[in-house]
């Protein structure tokens, strides 16, 4: 076996709940048996943008913000690897936001997982997208992904976890990139995830959550139905976790497979001028 | 003299100066042609295109459009010429208006012999020299459609300039050909009636003649189309970009190509997306690249950084215009140059590479490939507007002059052998070969922070110094690899001249114009404009008293950029800048030389 680059030491505060989000990705590359080198997880920036450097798969840092694109180019370019991506809310929902309502629309086949802690850790507890009106003097109304996520017409896999049930989480996980290679699309998973230095939310989030499949008239493939029950839970003051939406159809509705068919996409397909040379004389005879 | 529908047959319209006179062979000819958008110039232009590379010409030709659909003035221009010019002629011969404002707009561009013909259907030419049919009457009348104006125009033009009628009207069977049997019936019959009405009047018939040439064999292209098929063919695979005027059409014949070599196209969401998606692509071994405009480049900016210090090797186009914000969308600037020489915060190097016609687009991107590929760092392909979307006639493309080399891509196999395995390893020279993800028995860590040779994020001063020194080092131990300059002209010229991109066209007309007036000139066409190419700058700059750097901006952003690398040349250097948004004929730099000649001779 080759020396090549190995997790480093983790650099996150005792507690936070980013640990919880390592443990179960970690736990599901291992039972989906996913050789390192296949698979690899993008980072963004903030503290739990470091991720990517703690697992022991390839690893992309990735600018601030533009994770998703990245991670969207690296699956389009090559769909045999397994591709995650995973940052913040406020590297997903602030600078990213661009980028992360795309993702949803475009529905290539990766896994998002926002570790939501209506915090920015990082930079020391600045109020983030999702930050409750008054923290830290925040007067903006939070942001919702799971809502937004929602009212997108695409047959994307859409969950929330929390890192106090991290068994919930692994099966979560598991799922989801099974629903990747399955090639059905795009999985986005938020990740309610404690910051213990600048907003230690661990109490009043066990205190709310509430599992969304256990609730009366739980039907992940409406999106009608997931929507009125996920406000309802939420205006009851109460936080849903779970999968909301699980499109019904195991069509190959993933980017990649709708673009490149059985194809083998850009970086295994042959370059070399020889291998190609019928086609390229065919192209160039098109231009007169 | 006005005209209405129900005049068929019609009289033509013609003032007192258009009469008739001896036909004048034009051994280079220039055709605007004007109106608003949607009157079909474009159409007329390819048309006249078509005929006059059928006579062996060389063919050059470039459009006005406003940034709009429909609508608005929009014109084009043809030129054709026993010579290859890449350049738009000082002066037209011949204006065909489909407005008055065709007229007025067209007026400085046109010779003080140029005839206007024009469409009298619905206004009378204020211009001393004008002939008028009222083609779309004519059209609508015999064919139900007035649409067929162009095309009745475009006979005229052949009665004009004493067209084979055979082959002119072969042009119409291969334009139109694919459109169905009406839309071909209806166009020959237009050509019919334009050369009908044509020919009832003396002064209209071969008033001019053209050359034969030897101009054969050769394709018409763009340099966007060009570009595009480079990318192809150097094993470009995956595209990923923003509509931008006027780099757009990079991205649609992509989407045409790629798809037939397991490629992919997507359009980003914006430049940010676009820059990052082909970032993400190239690190798993597929050769990328995005293409965008000014404003587009601005937001890249941010990514080209990441890719020069993650060492991710990426191809970015970027097909200058007016800037800076929106400017002018469709018009021509080489601005982009300073903010690319010192693009972004930070250090990270990079290659910025410029082809000087559409020919030197295929191969250069080729070669960009490669490099990108090898020195792991974002190259620019450093474009124009007017190099971008004017067509001229070059060479075909030649397949044996295409090599894709892959040095640095780790095989399996190869990994297999090694003991470890760095992505960010100290070398001294080029990097090292790379592993892209994916490949079996290794993993990589991939990352804009500064690292250390494993990709694992380091704050160790020794490391950072090292770092800087592998990464910066490129520009040095690159060097030899750089494209080199083209060269034009008579050795022993005292003058020089040195540009880049679309004003090669211009600079080498306007010095055969010089040499006509026994002022001898050389062309150094610059290919690697970043880093500074000294030693290829250096002996041309020994070799002439004067140089003049010729460019299409304010500031003179290449010879600045030649006088921070090279001091000690500061006293020979001229500027020779256009910033109105339309790109150089041959005088306005062939004038500024000569005055510079007489001048010392005083």
């Amino acid at each position: 076996m080759v020396q090549s680059a190995k997790p480093t030491a983790n650099t996150w505060c005792p507690g936070c709940g980013d640990f919880g989000v390592l443990a179960a990705a970690k736990k599901a590359l291992l039972d989906l048996k996913i050789p390192p080198h296949e698979a690899v997880l993008v980072g963004g920036i903030g503290c739990s943008g470091g991720i990517h450097n703690f697992i022991d798969i390839n690893g992309v840092h990735a600018l601030h913000g533009r994770l998703l694109a990245q991670a969207i180019g690296l699956k389009l370019a090559n769909p045999q690897l397994t591709v995650l991506a995973a940052g913040g809310d406020g590297d997903g929902y602030a600078i990213g936001m661009g980028h992360f309502m795309h993702a949803f629309k475009k529905n290539a086949s990766i896994l998002y997982i926002v570790m939501n802690n209506e915090t920015y850790g990082l930079t020391k507890g600045q109020p983030s997208p999702t930050s409750q009106i008054g923290f830290e003097g925040n007067i903006e109304a939070p942001f919702d992904a799971i809502l937004s996520a929602l009212s997108i017409p695409a047959p994307n896999f859409i969950a929330r976890t929390f890192s106090g049930d991290p068994k919930t989480m692994t099966a979560v996980l598991e799922e989801a990139i099974r629903f990747n290679h399955e090639r059905r699309g795009f999985a986005f998973v938020e990740d309610l995830s404690p910051c213990v230095t600048y907003n230690d939310t661990y109490k009043l989030w066990r205190e709310k959550v509430v599992d969304v499949s256990k609730l009366p008239g739980y039907d992940p493939t409406d999106r009608k139905s997931m929507f009125r029950l996920y406000l309802e839970t939420t205006e009851a003051g109460k936080i849903p976790i779970g999968v909301f939406h699980r499109p019904a159809e195991v069509a190959r509705a993933g980017l990649e497979a709708k673009l490149l068919g059985e194809n083998v996409g850009p970086a295994r397909s042959e370059i070399s001028v020889e291998s190609n040379l019928a086609a390229y004389q065919k192209l160039l005879a098109g231009v007169a | 003299m006005s005209t209405s529908a129900s005049q068929v047959p019609a009289q033509p319209t013609e003032s007192e100066s258009a009469q008739r006179r001896p036909p004048k062979e034009l051994a280079d000819v220039s055709v605007i042609v004007g109106g608003q958008g949607g009157d079909g110039t474009l159409t007329v232009v390819d048309l006249l295109g078509r005929y006059f590379r059928k006579r062996g010409l060389y063919v050059y030709t470039s459009r006005n459009t406003l940034s709009r659909i429909r609508g608005g003035h929009a014109d084009a221009n043809v030129r054709a010429c026993r010579d290859p010019r890449a350049a738009i002629k000082a002066k037209a011969d011949l204006l065909l208006a489909f407005d008055q404002e065709a007229i007025d707009v067209a007026r400085p561009e046109l010779d003080a012999d140029a005839l206007v013909l024009y469409d009298s259907t619905s206004f009378k030419a204020d211009f001393p020299n004008a002939l008028g049919f009222p083609f779309a009457t004519l059209a609508g009348g015999q064919l139900g459609q007035p649409i067929y104006k162009n095309t009745a125009a475009y006979g005229a033009i052949t009665v004009l300039m004493g067209f084979d009628d055979v082959v002119a009207r072969q042009v119409i069977e291969e334009r139109f050909k694919r459109r169905g049997a009406e839309a071909l019936d209806k166009n020959l019959k237009a050509l019919e009636i334009g050369r009908r009405v044509a020919l009832e009047v003396p002064s209209a018939v071969n008033r001019w003649t053209l050359p034969e040439g030897d101009a054969h064999g050769l394709i018409l292209t763009t340099g966007n189309q060009a570009t595009a098929l480079g990318f192809v063919v150097g094993g470009g695979r995956f595209f990923a970009g923003y509509p931008i005027t006027p780099a757009t059409e990079i991205m649609e014949y992509l989407m045409r190509y790629l798809p037939n070599y397991h490629g992919v196209v997507r359009q980003g969401e914006d430049e940010l997306a676009s820059i990052n998606m082909v970032i993400g692509a190239a690190t798993t071994g597929a050769r990328a690249m995005t293409s965008t405009s000014g404003p587009g480049l601005s937001l890249m900016t941010e990514g080209i950084g990441h890719a020069g210090t993650a060492e991710v090797g990426v191809l970015i186009a970027d097909c200058q215009r007016v800037g800076p914000s929106t400017g002018q969308p469709t018009r021509h600037e080489q601005s982009d140059l300073a903010h690319l020489a010192h693009l972004g915060h930070g250090e990270f190097p990079k290659f910025i590479l410029s082809p000087g016609s559409a020919e030197d687009c295929f191969y250069l991107t080729v070669d960009a490939l490669n490099l990108a590929e090898k020195w792991r760092l974002p190259v620019i392909l450093l474009l124009d507007q007017a190099l971008c979307q004017n067509a001229s006639t070059v060479a075909a493309f030649d397949l044996s002059r295409v090599k894709v080399e892959r040095p640095s891509v780790l095989t399996p196999d190869q990994v297999a052998k090694l003991d470890a395995y760095k992505q960010y390893a100290f070398t001294s020279h080029a990097p090292a070969p790379f592993a892209p993800l994916g490949t079996p028995g290794v993993t990589s860590q991939i990352t804009g922070n500064e690292h250390d040779e494993w990709g694992h994020v380091s704050v160790n001063p020794v490391n950072r110094h090292k770092m800087m020194e592998q990464r910066m080092g490129k520009l040095l131990w690159a060097r030899d690899e750089l494209p080199r300059p083209h060269y034009f002209g008579r050795k022993e010229a005292r003058l020089g001249l040195i540009g880049y991109g679309s004003t090669s066209g211009p600079i080498l007309e306007a010095m055969d114009l010089l040499d006509t007036e026994g002022i001898a000139t050389k062309y150094l066409q610059a290919r690697t404009l970043f880093p500074v190419q000294q030693e290829t700058l250096g002996p041309f700059l020994d070799s002439v008293d004067l140089a003049f750097i010729v460019e299409h901006n304010y500031t003179g952003q290449l010879a600045r950029l030649v006088r921070e690398e090279m001091p000690q040349y500061h006293s020979k250097l001229r500027s020779v800048l256009k910033y109105d948004g339309y790109s150089f004929r041959a005088p306005d730099i062939a004038g500024p030389i000569r005055e510079a000649v007489h001048g010392s001779k005083r």
